[in-house]
């Protein structure tokens, strides 16, 4: 993504404490607000479906809180890393609109080592897996990678366009070659229980059972700390940061564009294929078709990413209010009979409202430039 | 298997009819990126169109007003027009009076276009998936009789019957887009602002052209045009609207204009180019049995081919200079 426009303005530190927090807060705000005036439009009351969707989320009358709780947290877990994902590329000035087909190669990679080292011992299997899944999001992400480095064919549409290959050529492989039986299309067999990832109760002992939460949470939140040490303290990250931030004064530094352009995107497409692996690791076990469709993990990604600021510690945040979104959506639509489409619109107002934050500088220059025009008037009256 | 039973009329002709979608919204990409902003929304605008398209001639087709009953098709097209428009706009004021990431304007409002068109099916229609079918859809312009007898001429008929003349409207439509949107755009006083401000908006502006108004016109016109790609989709391709049924269109388009050189009859060119592999794959898919191979590839094969023409086999594609760059007044 290109910082667009140059912030020529002097910020005072209220200012500036409002574009990193205010601004998403103001967004989220916002998008609810709009929504609202959709819902109403629409013939439904908001009240009602923004209460059904906070029960759904964390738990009320229409639905039990550990449940509750524990489907936010699942769902928060693939667009933590989704999250990253996008936001990894961002640094380094590139738009992975793809995420979500790096997100389809690392389910079917999930499944597939899963299938393979199901023999090993947990310990050993899981990881081996893990890494199988963030090798095939990489190896998904390489092609556009190259291509942008070589010929610079714009990463929007290539990625764009391996997402679709992704979903025709999984389709086919868990039909064909991966299938379970032939009776039984489209999902691959279901893995041996030694390669599941725990569920979060047995791993870490006082918590209550939370429904569905899974281990798959703390190997995000660790990536995420992965994802900001090599941003800060490494080489690499500095070299992406650089090549996102100033392109030019990068080259002119020695750092090569094409190389970082290709680690960049491939670290993005990783991400985004342990997303995968951790949904089949930990939730559905299996590869099915269309296995992130109803969510689209891979394009929220993008919201989680403009909205948590790019910054791993705000992409956690965000992901959790996606997550929690997602998993009252449907009790929304259960209780309200609101169509869950909404949440969609409302992400969809998020990422626009985050992306508008030159609404800000643009309101600040504004008044600068009326101070100065009263300043001139004053002057031409003396 | 013979080559002649390949190389029917019918597969050019469907090659032009799958192209006619792609087509308008390439030329679309053309003139809005000429004036320098991108407009990766044509996807969200595409179906946006459908829809309106078809929720307005359903709308017509039920009321009992016998000219809007015989015309609702009609009123679906122009529906479907201004809805691309109106998405367009808000990505004109985004990108050009905010000065917002173009891509990320582009990505919301694909998304808003996803989730708007499915909450409104459910909401009007009380259902998800798709819409009921219109029962009018756009006629072919021309409806001459089939020639009776065989030899060279009735041949030669059939053939240019098939080609030229079996065409709906929105195909000849596309078609004369394409031309006049060249002429316009290379030899009128219109287009060469239009190619300054995406070139050097700078210079432009120092010599009078108005930058803002110019932007605006462009991102509107494309989003009528991407509009009436999606009526064409919904209302001539198919005859309902089923959720994200433009399924990556958008950005085909997209990479069609890039392929022809961000001009209206490259745009178009290119596009025939989508439309004949995907003509040829449907062919295939009809020819299963000789070729043995799974049904995912052929859908693979339009996504492949945009890839394969980005990769730039034919050189690095230069496009207009101030691309995806807001413009700020001094």
């Amino acid at each position: 993504m290109s910082e667009t426009h140059e912030v020529t303005v002097t910020e005072s530190r209220w200012m500036r404490a409002l574009r990193t927090i205010g601004v998403p807060i103001l967004s989220v705000l916002l998008a609810v607000g709009i929504g609202s005036l959709i819902l109403i439009a629409g013939g439904y009351d908001p009240l009602k479906a923004y209460a059904a969707l906070f029960q759904g989320a964390f738990g009320g009358e229409m639905r039990k809180p550990l449940d509750a709780i524990g489907d936010t947290l699942v769902r928060s877990t693939p667009l933590m890393f989704t999250g990253l994902a996008v936001g990894f590329g961002f640094r380094a000035n590139l738009f992975n609109i793809g995420a979500e087909g790096q997100f389809i190669l690392g389910s079917l990679g999930a499944a597939w080592f899963g299938l393979l080292f199901a023999g090993l011992p947990t310990i050993a299997s899981i990881p081996l897996v893990l890494i199988g899944a963030a090798l095939f999001g990489a190896a998904w992400a390489f092609i556009p990678a190259l291509l942008k480095a070589r010929t610079g064919a714009h990463e929007v549409i290539t990625t764009m366009m391996f997402s679709w290959i992704a979903l025709y050529l999984t389709s086919w492989i868990i039909s064909g070659p991966l299938a379970e039986s032939a009776t039984n299309n489209f999902q691959t067999p279901q893995l041996s229980s030694s390669v599941w990832l725990p569920t979060l109760d047995k791993i870490i002992p006082w918590l209550p059972a939370l429904k569905y939460a899974h281990a798959g949470l703390l190997v995000a939140l660790l990536a995420a700390v992965v994802v900001a040490l090599l941003l800060r303290r490494t080489t690499l990250g500095y070299e992406v940061r650089a090549v996102g931030f100033n392109p030019t004064a990068a080259q002119n530094g020695g750092i090569s564009i094409p190389l970082t352009t290709i680690w960049a995107l491939c670290i993005s497409g990783a991400l985004a294929g342990m997303a995968g692996a951790s949904e089949v690791l930990g939730v559905t076990h299996r590869m099915y078709d269309q296995v992130s469709a109803g969510a689209g993990y891979g394009f929220t990604g993008i919201a989680v990413a403009l909205l948590g600021r790019k910054n791993p510690v705000g992409i956690v945040i965000a992901a959790l209010l996606f997550g929690a979104l997602s998993a009252g959506s449907g009790t929304m639509q259960l209780f309200a009979n609101v169509p869950d489409k909404i949440v969609m619109i409302i992400q969809a107002l998020i990422i626009f409202f985050v992306g508008a934050e030159t609404i800000v500088s643009w309101f600040v220059k504004r008044r600068q430039r009326l101070a100065l025009e009263r300043k001139g008037v004053a002057h031409a009256a003396e | 298997m013979l080559l002649s039973d390949f190389l029917t009329p019918d597969l050019f002709a469907s090659a032009i009819r799958i192209a006619t979608p792609l087509a308008l919204a390439a030329i679309a990409g053309a003139i809005c990126e000429r004036s320098g902003v991108v407009n990766i929304a044509l996807e969200g605008i595409m179906l946006i169109g459908a829809f309106a398209g078809v929720v307005i001639t359903l709308a017509m087709e039920a009321s009992k007003v016998p000219f809007l009953v015989d015309n609702a098709v009609w009123f679906g097209v122009l529906a479907a027009v201004l809805a691309g428009t109106a998405l367009s706009a808000i990505h004109a004021f985004a990108s050009v009076t905010l000065r917002m990431d173009q891509i990320v304007s582009g990505t919301a409002l694909n998304i808003l276009a996803l989730g708007l068109t499915g909450f409104l099916l459910e909401v009007i229609y009380g259902h998800a998936g798709a819409t009921n079918s219109v029962v009018h859809q756009l006629q072919p312009l021309f409806d001459f009789p089939a020639v009776q007898g065989a030899g060279f001429w009735s041949d030669v008929w059939y053939w240019i019957d098939q080609l030229v003349f079996s065409y709906t409207p929105i195909v000849y439509m596309a078609m004369i887009a394409a031309v006049i949107g060249q002429w316009a755009m290379f030899r009128t006083r219109w287009g060469l602002r239009l190619r300054a401000l995406g070139e050097h908006p700078r210079a432009a502006d120092t010599v009078g052209v108005r930058i803002i108004r110019g932007r605006y016109m462009a991102v509107l016109m494309s989003g009528a045009l991407g509009g009436l790609g999606g009526a064409y989709l919904s209302l001539e391709q198919n005859s309902s609207f089923s959720e994200n049924m433009t399924s990556g269109r958008g950005f085909i388009a997209l990479a069609a204009n890039i392929f022809g050189r961000w001009t209206p009859i490259g745009s178009y060119l290119a596009s025939l180019l989508f439309g004949f592999a995907e003509a040829l794959e449907i062919k295939m898919q009809g020819f299963r049995d000789v070729f043995q191979i799974p049904t995912q590839f052929f859908l693979m094969l339009p996504y492949v081919l945009t890839v394969v023409v980005l990769a730039g086999f034919m050189g690095r594609a230069v496009g207009p200079a101030e691309v995806g760059k807001p413009y700020e007044k001094e």
